[in-house]
């Protein structure tokens, strides 16, 4: 029922409300008084260098996608384990064969590197 | 108030989809698209789909985004600079989107969907739990389609190695 | 759960999945050891998943809840997709050798592929309809793009990809309409669905649903206007798997199209006795045939590049076959049904476009050759494949005595009993325009002197993969009978 979720709605107004209050409310009162370095990014820090926008090494897609592949196997799992004394036997088998088929293709990204960051 | 919540979240989905579509930064456009996404969590929610609404949220705002922010950092497109070479293509589109969207309204303003209602009525997924219920149908009925999956997920596990990954030992 | 009987109607399916994780498996056991054995692995598999084919040969049943129908018809996309899984391996083995390291993934994915184009066949629900067009898509996109190195190979499949995803989009969206105004998924639920109620909204809502799939399975089949990724990715995909994505997909794009049709809608597309006006949908579908031939011909005169041509051909000859599901009919005992035609049509198309993208391998593999003026002189250089050449492309143009004839008589022929006049006129006009380009490649062959006269050599199994296509493209054309009774048996399906 959708009125269970009101607790999160809750917390969104309340982190909405949190953050606003914050910011405006040390705007308003707190003192103003910049210099170069407390202006700087990161005050007492690493002065930063370069652009943000670079390109990034696709090593990290690789990991992304193997991510979102392994993450739709769990959300597959949940279901079947909720319901997994009714399915018995068969769903036992049903879930093998899925985890089989995709532990083939755990065991090729492994021993084709695709878990070594090099 | 139910009625509410959907007018509420169905504007700022559609709110939040045109960003993704008229945002010239892609970052941005993919926050939107994080909107978009959570809204229609918010939406699977009303329609009594909590599991989808969870699964939306984990996999989707979850994961497939995070993988379309990587392939925005990946290749650094920059700020779109408007249309390219084909300069009739823009209003073309328009005209043709337009009237697209002309026909679907006019067809399904006139029409309240007649579809028998299924077994599966709020008061029923309340009862039986949605996650049994999607699990009871998968796990029987949906059987060959859920073993496809798994394929299907396999052939994209070996794609992104072929794809993506640097050249391997051999 | 399913018994012994459920998995001997899916062996083929089965088989091929086994099949296509063994590949895998074996490629990453043994690596170099098993790169020779691998192809052959993948042509046992296709081997005996037509053997289960052959074997569960007649049966009409569905399965899994009405999800997936094992009849006729679909063993006849079965057997088509197990003859070219057989065919491409065969000439993609000398193709690959130099071209990537990943022939082992290559072998798997496409075995996947073709397990693909089985499902989609058999598919009787909108979910599997939808599941295995896209497993279809993503495999093709994969073998599209193998290529890594090659920035041709890399356009083409982006771009195969782009126009598959977003027209993916826009059939989804055709079919959760379709499940909202009827309830089910099941094809034939949803038929039942249609034919009790008289709404005319609905109506309304099953014909912009209809158009909206067809945007899907129209990208599939490649006609116009969703045609064009076709060109480049035909150009860019290595030719083996351009042989297949002229062939494969558009097969199995007509079995989920004529599955859809004549199951779901059979009353918005069949036609109602004489004096009934012409239906909508195939009223839209005439005329994106008209503009899907012409325009394909019309461009095809332009290619300078065999691979664009052949690209833009098979577009012409989507829209061909598409006067066979114009012109459908079922009632009565017709040799004429446009169902006959188009499985006939399909059957021809298969090993005719096969046999020439195999003329253009063979010629690619050993010179690196894929424009039309460089085949000057080929019949000094390659008296074969130049024969063959000939022979395709009359098959293709629809000339006898080929089995493209066939395929253009009885689609034609439905499309005159019908009473589409202006259709079959302007079909015929374009296989006349069709001849112009097939032959300026025969002409620049036969006709042209050769800048180097040094003979071509051809690899064994390609030669072997010619010669036995061109022996079908003949065989079937002088003796079709066995052609047209499997035509006549697949038709036993669709209710």
């Amino acid at each position: 029922m959708p009125i269970d979720y009101l607790p999160i709605l809750v917390m969104v107004v309340v982190v909405i409300a949190f953050a606003a209050i914050a910011l405006t409310f040390s705007a308003l009162t707190g003192p103003r008084r910049p210099n170069p370095s407390k202006l700087s990014p990161y005050e007492s820090g690493m002065p930063p260098f370069g652009s943000a926008r670079r390109r990034i090494s696709i090593k990290y897609y690789l990991t992304a996608v193997l991510f979102i592949l392994f993450d739709i196997e769990i959300i597959f799992f949940y279901p079947w384990a909720v319901l997994f004394r009714q399915l018995q036997l068969f769903g036992l088998i049903e879930m093998a064969v899925f985890v089989i088929v995709l532990l083939v293709g755990y065991v090729y990204i492994w021993k084709k590197g695709g878990f070594d960051w090099d | 108030m139910d009625l509410i919540v959907f007018y509420l979240f169905a504007t700022l989905a559609v709110i939040a989809a045109l960003g993704v579509v008229a945002l010239r930064n892609p970052v941005h456009a993919a926050l939107c698209l994080a909107v978009v996404f959570i809204s229609l969590a918010a939406l699977y929610v009303l329609l009594s789909a909590p599991f989808v609404a969870a699964a939306q949220v984990m996999i989707y705002a979850g994961a497939i985004l995070i993988l379309f922010v990587f392939v925005i950092m990946l290749l650094s497109p920059g700020v779109d600079q408007g249309a390219g070479a084909l300069k009739w293509q823009r209003p073309l589109a328009a005209v043709f989107g337009l009237a697209l969207a002309v026909e679907l309204i006019l067809v399904l303003a006139s029409a309240v969907l007649p579809a028998a209602r299924g077994q599966y009525t709020p008061e029923r997924l309340a009862q039986i739990g949605d996650v049994q219920a999607i699990g009871a149908l998968l796990f029987t009925d949906f059987l060959l389609p859920f073993e496809i999956t798994s394929l299907l997920l396999l052939v994209a596990m070996v794609g992104v190695i072929v794809l993506a990954k640097k050249r391997v030992r051999s | 759960m399913p018994d012994a009987q459920t998995l001997t109607l899916i062996s083929p399916e089965l088989l091929l999945s086994i099949f296509g994780l063994l590949i895998l498996l074996v490629d990453v056991i043994w690596r170099e050891k098993s790169q020779s054995a691998l192809p052959w692995l993948a042509i046992l598999g296709f081997a005996l998943a037509l053997a289960a084919t052959l074997y569960i040969w007649g049966s009409n049943i569905s399965l899994f809840a009405g999800m997936y129908m094992v009849d006729m018809f679909s063993l006849f996309f079965k057997v088509v997709a197990s003859l070219a899984g057989i065919l491409i391996t065969l000439v993609s083995i000398d193709y690959l050798r130099q071209r990537t390291p990943y022939r082992g993934e290559f072998f798997a994915i496409f075995t996947f592929s073709i397990l693909a184009m089985m499902l989609v066949a058999s598919s009787a629900s909108l979910l599997m309809i939808y599941l295995s067009i896209e497993f279809l898509s993503y495999t093709s996109y994969l073998l599209t793009g193998f290529l890594r190195e090659d920035k041709k190979s890399n356009e083409a499949a982006i771009k195969y990809f782009l126009y598959g995803a977003v027209t993916s989009a826009v059939m989804l969206y055709g079919l959760s309409l379709l499940y909202g105004v009827t309830g089910s998924l099941n094809l034939t639920d949803i038929a039942a669905a249609f034919s009790a109620t008289v709404d005319s909204t609905v109506r309304m809502i099953a014909l912009v649903s209809t158009m909206l799939v067809l945007a899907g399975l129209g990208f599939k089949i490649s006609l116009v206007p969703f045609h064009q990724w076709a060109p480049d990715a035909y150009e860019g995909a290595p030719t083996p798997v351009t042989a297949f994505l002229s062939v494969g997909p558009k097969a199995v794009g007509f079995a989920a199209l004529l599955r859809v049709a004549l199951t779901a809608l059979p009353q918005w597309v069949l036609p109602a006795p004489p004096p009934a006006p012409v239906k909508e949908i195939p009223l839209v579908l005439a005329v994106v045939s008209i503009i899907t031939m012409t325009l394909g011909n019309l461009i095809a005169l332009r290619q300078t590049n065999v691979k664009r041509l052949l690209a833009y051909s098979s577009i012409a000859q989507a829209g061909y076959m598409l006067i066979g599901v114009v012109a459908v009919n079922l009632t009565g005992n017709s040799p004429f049904s446009g169902l006959n035609g188009i499985l006939i049509y399909l059957f021809a198309y298969l090993f005719t476009n096969l046999g020439a993208f195999i003329c253009v391998i063979a010629i690619e593999n050993a010179t690196g050759i894929v424009e039309i003026p460089e085949y000057a002189g080929l019949v000094k250089r390659a008296p074969l494949v130049a024969a063959l050449f000939v022979i395709f492309f009359l098959s293709l143009a629809g000339i006898p005595p080929t089995v493209g004839f066939i395929g253009k008589f009885f689609v034609f022929g439905a499309a005159l009993r019908e009473g589409w006049l202006y259709l079959a006129a302007i079909g015929v006009i374009n296989s006349v325009i069709s001849v112009f380009y097939y032959f300026a490649v025969v002409r620049q062959a036969f006709f042209e002197a050769p800048k180097d006269a040094t003979p071509i050599r051809l690899a064994p199994l390609v030669t072997l993969s010619l010669v036995v296509s061109a022996a079908l493209v003949l065989a079937f054309a002088i003796y079709p009978q066995p052609l047209l009774n499997l035509a006549a048996w697949s038709m036993g399906m669709v209710k």
